[in-house]
């Protein structure tokens, strides 16, 4: 379709731009259908979310053994996705690596919509949720899960004024362009854009703010993945009672984000006619950047698992053994090979960096980073130092029951939701940026 | 050479059955006690029951009686409480053991009845092959008595507990009731310590002296709590008398929780990671609150402008 981006970039003036990024926001064939579909979905899992309040977790499969169960994985699997805001738009971005630009915006859109899913999920979990706020009112210094609530929060806000600032230029034309807008939207529109006319002193202050808030978030990304690592690296269970497993989950995260971006990348660009901005040329950036950070996962993993494997310490061996041979080894070994190992190879071509091959080997590497959580969380609770009998058989295996997979189909719905209906309001590629990068000279009136 | 291996298998024997027998000696059980004998008879309903209060407190380390599926603890596995080796034990014995546990093996003596262990140990009756018929043991018959009352005599300085049971004939005579145990204890943290002894059963002037043990910590001034009660309540229904004596050691408690650690309670948490929590989260949130404020100033700008 694209083969020579290039040539078409000259034909590209402020108005095209303009037209191309604003047309899908005005224009919804489908998408009703779509987001209809999304809301009885979601009500369907509030069904069963009501289920599990009214019933208490008995309903689920978690038992005295197994307490951390799907929600848990599914936690873990939506912080992960989210880290994508940290890596594309703020370290890159400071790196000062141009090609990101029309990419960052669906990348800081990805992590509002699954880190506030995240914290949700963990709400989900908890059997008396009107208690939530007693973490923070009792909460203990020495605890992680007090750190992982205020993490979950900082980083929240924090990308989603990284997805508000960049976007104050492009609100001020949608302000001024869009008019079938909704009276609502239009007052969002007027709010968000805060009286911007890119005057070069307004242009120099905003920048100086998202710089700021770039600097600020690597840390609060890093911490983010570092802290709910903590959430199992504190214990002393067997699998979980390592010392990598900060950097484990960084790494981790990393390649679920890329994927996730990817897989987005895709979808704007097909259903939104962003060819001429989302280009061959981004597919092919971020397989390559795809390889780089499975191959440091890669690394970490055979550090996770090599080193004890080696020693195959009594409780250590038993965990082990489970993993590789035993019951959880064909989804082990297809998370590793599929997710990891697999992708590495193929993104090394080009051809397979192609934005349709590269997007379905995406979606493998999303789907193996989910059970890559799910054997991180489950077969671990179910080898306690202390063998389990003598209980009912429910208690020594477990499986997600079907409200438990219901209210996760709904988390996964509700990202989807908040990733639509962003998509839909705000200008998926950011407008002023490429013309700023092009070189176009444009104006924005009051 | 035939003679030779049947000369050690049997000295093997000799020395596994000596073992075995010493260590069912380790866990010595006052004569008493031997001789109490199970009050219910071996009904299928007893036995049912005894089985459902079996399958709730001693399954879970014991496994099922006779299947031999126990707890692998160390160093010391729960015993298979089916197997024949278990049940030469006399009802007193093993009634005495629930009661009081060992190491590993909890008291049970206040989270079940006296009817509920007296089930159990028919339960585990019912595994017994050869089934010997309860003999009958004289027992010290004491005379039908009303008002009764223990007394407690302590005598600080030589560190001696005396109680002293006694009760009203219907002749309104007062009479020391003999051969009933008492349990002497002393209020620790959690629950009481045992310090009765091995045989604190009255003698025929219903008396029983123990000697306090002079290493036990108590108060800053050596106080403790003492409680003397007559252990099985089937007698004489709840019969208690608890006293603050000074027998202990005086000493300075110190809790391990008073001291700032990563265990503690919020308010002792360790000072190097409150100023961590609350220096990032104040650092970050300042900065968030000044990059809100200076995104105030926006619309200013553009007005400056003209």
């Amino acid at each position: 379709m694209n083969d020579l981006p290039e040539q078409k970039e000259t034909t590209l003036s402020f108005e095209k731009i303009k037209q191309d990024v604003l047309r899908p926001m005005q224009n919804h064939r489908g998408l009703e259908l779509w987001i209809v579909f999304l809301i009885t979905v979601i009500s369907v899992g509030a069904w069963a979310y009501y289920v599990q309040l009214r019933d208490g977790l008995g309903v689920t499969g978690m038992r005295d053994y197994v307490s951390w169960g799907l929600y848990i994985a599914n936690f873990v699997f939506f912080v992960a996705v989210s880290l994508v805001g940290m890596l594309i738009s703020s370290i890159l971005g400071l790196l000062k690596v141009d090609w990101i630009a029309p990419i960052s915006r669906i990348a800081e859109i990805i992590a509002v919509a699954f880190v506030a899913v995240a914290g949700l999920v963990i709400v989900l979990d908890m059997g008396r949720p009107d208690r939530v706020l007693n973490v923070m009112i009792h909460g203990r210094f020495q605890s992680p899960i007090l750190w992982d609530v205020t993490v979950i929060t900082t980083y929240l806000v924090i990308s989603a004024l990284l997805l508000i600032l960049p976007m104050i230029p492009d609100l001020a034309i949608c302000k001024k362009e869009i008019k079938t807008a909704p009276p609502m939207l239009k007052k969002l529109y007027a709010i968000l854009s805060f009286g911007y006319t890119n005057t070069p002193e307004q242009h120099k202050h905003l920048h100086k703010m998202i710089r700021t808030l770039m600097v600020l978030i690597v840390p609060v990304g890093l911490a983010i993945h570092t802290v709910t690592s903590w959430l199992f690296a504190a214990t002393l269970r067997n699998g979980w009672d390592t010392t990598i497993f900060g950097p484990y989950f960084v790494a981790g995260a990393f390649v679920a984000g890329s994927a996730a971006l990817i897989i987005a990348m895709y979808f704007f660009r097909v259903n939104y006619k962003l060819q001429d901005y989302i280009t061959e040329l981004h597919f092919d950036k971020m397989g390559k950047l795809m390889v780089a950070v499975c191959l440091v996962y890669l690394y970490f993993n055979v550090n996770e698992f090599l080193v004890p494997g080696y020693k195959m310490k009594t409780g250590d061996g038993i965990h082990l053994k489970e993993l590789f041979t035993g019951h959880w080894a064909i989804l082990f070994w297809s998370s590793q090979l599929f997710g990891n190992i697999i992708p590495v190879i193929l993104l090394v071509t080009k051809k397979f960096r192609k934005p349709l091959p590269i997007m379905i080997i995406s979606i493998f590497v999303l789907a193996s980073a989910w059970f890559k959580r799910y054997v991180i969380v489950i077969p671990t609770m179910l080898h306690p130092h202390l063998p389990i009998q003598n209980v009912p058989d429910n208690y020594q295996h477990y499986f997600p029951s079907s409200v438990e997979i219901t209210v996760t189909v709904l988390s996964f719905a509700l990202a989807l939701l908040i990733i639509t209906v962003l998509a839909k309001i705000f200008p998926v590629v950011p407008i002023c940026e490429i013309a700023d990068q092009k070189g176009i000279d444009y104006k924005i009136e009051e | 050479m035939k003679n030779a291996i049947k000369i050690i298998a049997s000295l093997f024997l000799i020395v596994v059955f000596t073992t075995t027998v010493v260590k069912a000696e380790d866990w010595a059980v006052p004569n008493s006690s031997k001789k109490k004998q199970n009050p219910y008879e071996a009904s299928t309903k007893n036995i049912s029951s005894g089985k459902k209060i079996y399958n709730i407190n001693c399954k879970s380390c014991h496994g099922d009686a006779t299947m031999g599926n126990m707890l692998p603890l160390q160093p010391v596995a729960p015993s298979d409480l089916g197997s024949q080796a278990f049940l030469v034990q006399s009802d007193g014995e093993i009634y005495y053991k629930i009661n009081k546990g060992r190491a590993a093996m909890p008291t049970f003596e206040k989270t079940l009845s006296d009817e509920a262990k007296w089930m159990v140990v028919t339960y585990l009756r019912s595994f017994d092959k050869n089934k010997k018929a309860s003999k009958q043991v004289a027992e010290i018959k004491n005379p039908e008595v009303t008002d009764v009352k223990l007394v407690l005599d302590i005598n600080q300085e030589d560190k001696k507990v005396a109680a002293n049971l006694t009760g009203l004939t219907k002749k309104g005579d007062r009479v020391a009731l003999q051969g009933i145990e008492l349990s002497i204890k002393v209020k620790r943290s959690f629950g009481y310590l045992d310090v009765s002894g091995d045989d604190a059963f009255t003698d025929d002037k219903g008396n029983v002296e123990i000697n306090f043990p002079a290493d036990l910590p108590g108060d800053r001034e050596g106080h403790v709590n003492l409680l003397v009660k007559v252990t099985d309540d089937a007698y004489y229904g709840e019969l208690a008398v608890d006293r603050i004596a000074t027998l202990g050691v005086p000493t300075d408690p110190v809790n391990p929780l008073d001291e700032r650690a990563m265990w503690g309670t919020r308010a002792n948490a360790p000072i190097w990671i409150i100023v961590s929590y609350a220096g990032g989260v104040i650092g970050i949130w300042g900065i968030i609150f000044l990059v809100l404020f200076q995104l105030i100033q926006l619309p200013k700008l553009a007005k400056n402008k003209e």
